[in-house]
């Protein structure tokens, strides 16, 4: 069992990186899961994505493939809504899917897609996949994903919570003596302060969600587990040329202070050093556009070689890919991708 | 020299992740800023990572003007919720107590929205203190460096969440705030795109999404990190296209960087036919010098985009 975790910043090419890894690995054998939040839509077609959260298998027809492919769209809503049908009684479950702050829980997507991307994966584990590769969001919002299980797990065992259980309606009568004087006076703070209703709301949400976050709370501790074994997991970094330097410098101290470790470096989209040979006759707008590329590409090869200069030694594999002359069309481009990116 | 004037409370970056928001966003505040405006770039980032993305060295040395007129803020909405309870609470032990209570601490990170709202309640603040000049606090210019399409749509939808499903004190604001960022003298925005499908597409569902839910379409939509060949008609282009390609030894290498500039073109035409917003193009800037350079660079590029709304 392996997991592989792709994280950068926005607009790096996390997405087709992730993809064309999980395809390298499926030329060579094992049962893979491309985990992905957000493909453009000619990728997405490509691997065969619709709309429902459950895994879909990809058509690899014509390429030498001894393993499988599949992919899931990491769907917020299904996911969390799959959870709840899985770890609740039938009634308690219409309970939560109805209730108020369920409905802003599943549309506040910033908090809930790093909860349920430790979730799918634990998900995908149960559904015997071997190699698992991840596409998260952008930066700030990876290591949320990766902290956030924690706090999670804080809420639904905070003493509060825990008393209040099913009872809440109850408590709220006479149940309040069994909290300490300065639990209670901290508690009815924050209710001034956030307004009772929305404390309420959020309390009697939780009472009755309990189990499912129990359930879940305890599959994300797990989970985190697997994610901290070096053995397990590997982190890759993508970025852009320009980029490499000061994301490299980020991701990597991020990542150790988290205590995960980082497996490759991918340095996306380098453009090639071109030295065309020119007609005699250039148009200016053609001259001007290849003295610009060539500025842009020399400043391409710079930035790749401090950046792997300064890490080699410290990650394992350090990859440039080269810049594609269109955007990816289909499985035989993500091949083409998957070539340059060589074996995981 | 005199600034120019802006009638807006708030100009707006938004757009998808990598697109080049914080890049042109800066551009942008550091032009007005050299012409004299007191500008405040409130960015999505912690300033600790912004340093890692964009450096404004040398600033101080090469434009004085600008650096004393430009001010870069973030807003930490855990601090401005902090700061909200402070007020209510006139004991320093018991504020203590509380902010560092789990209870509170768990709650403010998984309320759904109560960040966002937040945030939105201190900007509208500063907007409005922009507007009514008071206490010599004053300046021209409030410019939001907002986080990428799905977060940034979130925020905003944030208000309106809370006011349909809550009541109470944050409902309250949620309705004052849905009014205040729906008002158009109160916020123009400029979506920013770069000519790759996801970009485009994402900028489509953004200018939607600005247009239908939120209702306010953007004022302009700009085409960061285009090639110079974007310049050329699409006549002019064919011309060189056919030549490069026909000539009698296959030019592989001319072809490619023109293959590069065809999907970009037909990327631009897309976005052009369909949204009606105002397109603007500003070119990739070589990589030479230092992010100063490059920003001051586009900054006319970016000034000219806002300026013809």
């Amino acid at each position: 069992m392996r997991i592989r975790i792709f994280v950068g910043t926005g607009g790096v090419g996390k997405t087709s990186l992730t993809a064309a890894t999980g395809l390298q690995t499926a030329l060579d054998g094992g049962k893979c899961l491309v985990l992905t939040i957000d493909p453009a839509w000619r990728l997405r077609t490509a691997l065969n994505l619709t709309s429902s959260d459950l895994q879909q298998k990809v058509d690899l027809a014509g390429l030498p493939a001894k393993g499988e492919l599949w992919a899931a769209l990491l769907d917020v809503g299904a996911s969390l809504d799959r959870a709840v049908r899985l770890y609740a009684r039938p009634k308690q479950a219409e309970t939560v899917l109805k209730h108020p702050i369920y409905h802003i829980l599943t549309t506040s997507i910033a908090g809930m897609q790093e909860l349920m991307a430790v979730e799918r994966i634990g998900q995908a584990l149960e559904d015997g996949f071997e190699y698992i590769f991840v596409d998260t969001a952008p930066a700030r919002h990876a290591f949320e994903f990766l902290d956030k299980p924690e706090f999670f797990v804080q809420l639904v065992t905070f003493p509060i919570v825990k008393l209040i259980g099913r009872t809440y309606k109850l408590w709220e009568g006479s149940a309040m003596q069994k909290l300490s004087h300065k639990a209670f006076e901290l508690y009815t703070r924050v209710e001034e302060l956030l307004g009772a209703s929305l404390v309420r709301e959020i309390l009697d949400f939780f009472s009755v969600f309990q189990t499912v976050a129990e359930t879940y709370a305890n599959r994300a501790k797990r989970t985190l587990r697997l994610l901290r074994d070096p053995r397990v997991t590997g982190f890759s970094v993508v970025t852009t040329p320009f980029k490499a330097g000061r994301d490299a410098d980020y991701f990597w101290s991020q990542l150790r202070d988290r205590r995960f470790s980082v497996e490759s470096l991918i340095v996306n989209r380098v453009w090639p050093a071109l030295q065309p040979d020119l007609p005699g006759d250039l148009p200016t707008a053609l001259g001007r556009t290849v003295a610009w590329y060539q500025d842009v590409s020399q400043g391409h090869q710079r930035s790749l070689r401090a950046v792997f200069e300064k890490y080699s030694g410290k990650i394992p594999k350090l990859i440039a890919v080269p810049e594609q002359s269109q955007d990816l069309h289909g499985v035989e481009a993500l091949y083409a991708i998957a070539k340059s990116v060589g074996k995981p | 020299m005199s600034a120019p004037p802006t009638d807006s409370g708030l100009i707006v970056f938004c757009g998808k992740g990598g697109v080049g928001k914080t890049t042109l966003a800066l551009a942008f505040a550091l032009g007005r800023a050299e012409q004299g405006s007191k500008v405040v770039v409130v960015t999505s980032h912690p300033l600790t990572e912004l340093a890692v993305s964009i450096s404004l060295e040398g600033l101080k040395e090469k434009y004085p003007q600008a650096a004393a007129n430009l001010y870069i803020t973030y807003i930490e909405a855990r601090e401005v919720l902090n700061h909200r309870l402070s007020a209510v609470i006139p004991s320093a032990i018991l504020r203590k107590a509380v902010l560092s209570s789990r209870v509170y601490q768990s709650l403010i990170e998984v309320a759904p929205g109560l960040k966002e709202i937040a945030f939105l309640a201190r900007l509208r603040q500063l907007a409005e203190r922009r507007r009514h000049e008071e206490d010599g606090e004053t300046f021209d210019l409030l410019i939001w460096d907002a986080p990428a399409t799905g977060h940034f749509l979130q925020t905003l939808k944030a208000a309106r969440n809370f006011h349909t499903n809550l009541s109470g004190p944050f409902a309250m604001l949620g309705d004052e705030l849905v009014q205040f960022f729906a008002d158009p003298s109160g916020m123009i925005v400029f979506p920013v795109a770069t000519l790759e499908e996801m970009a485009v597409e994402e900028t489509i569902d953004l200018y939607r999404g600005l247009s239908n839910e939120i209702h306010v379409p953007p004022a302009g939509i700009i085409c960061n990190m285009a090639s110079p060949l974007l310049a050329s008609s699409d006549q002019e282009f064919d011309d060189i296209y056919r030549k490069v390609t026909t000539a009698e030894s296959e030019r592989q290498d001319l072809k490619f960087m023109l293959d590069r500039h065809v999907e970009e073109r037909s990327l631009f035409h897309k976005l052009e036919a369909t949204v009606t917003s105002p397109l603007h193009i500003v070119e990739r800037a070589p990589e030479s010098g230092s992010d100063l350079e490059m920003l001051v660079g586009i900054s006319g590029q970016v000034g000219a985009a806002v300026a013809s709304r």
